[in-house]
């Protein structure tokens, strides 16, 4: 055996859930979850998520639970550290986020259920710091020359 | 917000290096994922770290391979450069850093004295305490009496790989050079042991991390290691145990049940008995680990795993103790009998082992502490 290709290989599982086209009841669990915590969002405001991680799911079983949860219309992208995306799906309130390093490589995934995804909202020391910058600039671009 | 000898917070820090907030958040959430935390206690996390004070850590090796760090500069999340830039200030690692010999030994001294009774303690490699401790001296000093000075004034101690965690290889019998695991020289400091031979790196970061965020030693197991990394066997969470659960099993590395990917217990895998994240966490940015490559668990995380017989010996050999112990005739008709019996004996089998190794352990501390 001199070649990587020599090398056999044998699939064990083809995925039936994706190939068939039923949802898995794997997949059926995870959108009755979500459902209960949309109900919770709803009702008392309180958000929530899934890991994606923390679930065996195979490849076909995610594509599953995409297709079920379809296309929504807010994008965001966020480029700290590497290029992250998190997609409002056709479900809204429900956000299908991935973290990636700066290598490109998934560092986190999840579901969430939220008004706006908990990472985006800014502090108000944050606020009050961006203030004080713009300020800062203000009073440094008063005192040049000509100013 | 009172600083401690003026130092900033984390978040202070990280303002200062551009790193935003909600890539720390970003950060914070991965690392919480990786310790099976809830996904919403990385924002938790984040705010937690960013308030706190970065730790001085020291990082001493002794008796060692060096391959604890080999494997703690290859963690992907959180990186080595987040952990030591964003994080904690490394004030010491011999290795590491730029400054050496007499230089270095001065760093040591003055990150001791000023973040005396705060600074975590981490300890790479055995103590070998024959021959007065020269065995494994530096700048002067022997690993022992490094090591009790620097205990004094430490926080928390956390013993990185199953050399300090255990003694490990240079523990295993005969153990020429008398070393001893860390816990058996420091008795009156926290003391967390991450094992393996080396250790996951995001198991190293992971526990560090935990630690910073809580201030907290975390959950710890019988052995002193975290519950969050150490609370399943190898064998709970492998892909391949349906097929020990169906009585499928490689016989040889190249036979026809190998390269189904069948359950590699008949070759020695010792997954039932270990306690890890490798088939979890995995290895190289969660790419694969021993059992997905084709190779038994060799059992790296446990106490003694050099001296408990042959790699290559199943489990439920009748007696699992010290080399020597287990015959090659006593192996062979435990071999033959593991497929027969199948996956009920199997489950049975892996908890008496467990249960065996804890009295040989036992035993055998009870006669060495008689011995010296």
């Amino acid at each position: 055996m001199s070649r990587l290709g020599e090398i056999p290989i044998r699939i064990v599982s083809r995925t039936p859930a994706a190939s068939t086209g039923t949802i898995g009841a794997g997949v059926t669990a995870i959108l009755i979850e979500i459902a209960t915590q949309l109900d919770r969002l709803a009702d008392g405001g309180e958000p929530g998520a899934i890991d994606l991680r923390s679930l065996p799911m195979s490849p076909g079983d995610r594509e599953q639970l995409l297709k079920a949860l379809g296309p929504g219309e807010v994008t965001i992208t966020l480029k700290g550290d590497g290029e992250s995306t998190i997609n409002e799906t056709g479900i809204q309130g429900v956000w299908w986020s991935e973290y990636r390093d700066r290598g490109g490589e998934l560092i986190a995934g999840f579901i969430e259920i939220a008004q706006v995804p908990a990472i985006l909202p800014v502090e108000p020391d944050q606020l009050r710091r961006g203030a004080q910058q713009l300020r800062a600039g203000a009073a440094g671009a008063a005192q040049q020359p000509g100013n | 917000m009172a600083h401690y000898h003026d130092q900033p917070t984390i978040g202070e820090m990280l303002e200062r290096h551009g790193v935003s907030r909600r890539t720390f958040i970003k950060y914070c959430t991965a690392m919480a994922s990786a310790l099976a935390l809830p996904p919403l206690a990385g924002r938790a996390m984040a705010e937690q770290l960013r308030a706190a004070l970065r730790p001085s850590v020291i990082y001493l090796s002794f008796q060692e391979c060096t391959g604890c760090l080999e494997s703690l500069i290859r963690s992907f999340s959180p990186s080595i450069e987040n952990l030591i830039f964003d994080v904690i200030s490394l004030d010491y690692d011999d290795t590491l850093m730029a400054a050496a010999g007499a230089q270095a030994e001065m760093a040591r001294d003055k990150a001791m004295k000023d973040n005396y009774g705060k600074y975590v303690l981490v300890i790479d490699g055995s103590v070998p305490t024959g021959a007065n401790g020269a065995y494994c001296a530096l700048g002067g000093k022997s690993a022992v009496d490094i090591l009790r000075e620097a205990a004094k004034g430490a926080a928390a101690i956390v013993c990185v790989g199953t050399c300090s965690s255990f003694g490990g290889v240079p523990f295993a019998d005969p153990n020429p050079t008398q070393a001893w695991p860390v816990s058996d020289i420091v008795s009156d400091k926290p003391i967390v042991n991450v094992s393996g031979c080396p250790p996951i790196p995001e198991v190293i970061t992971g526990t560090l991390l935990q630690f910073i965020s809580t201030g907290k030693v975390p959950d710890l197991d019988e052995y002193r290691r975290p519950k969050v990394f150490f609370g399943n066997t190898i064998h709970d969470r492998c892909y391949r145990r349906p097929f020990y659960d169906q009585g499928k099993f490689a016989k040889s590395f190249d036979d026809e049940g190998a390269r189904n990917g069948w359950c590699l217990f008949e070759l020695g895998c010792k997954g039932p008995t270990t306690y890890n994240a490798c088939a979890t966490t995995k290895w190289n940015g969660g790419t694969s680990f021993p059992i997905e490559s084709g190779h038994p668990c060799l059992g790296c995380s446990e106490p003694n795993f050099w001296d408990k017989g042959s790699f290559y010996s199943a489990l439920s050999a009748p007696r699992w103790g010290k080399a020597g112990e287990v015959s090659p005739g006593d192996v062979l008709k435990v071999v033959g009998g593991a497929a027969a019996v199948g996956a009920a004996l199997g489950v049975a089998s892996a908890g008496l082992s467990r249960l065996r190794q804890r009295h040989i352990e036992k035993s055998t501390t009870n006669n060495e502490a008689k011995e010296s």
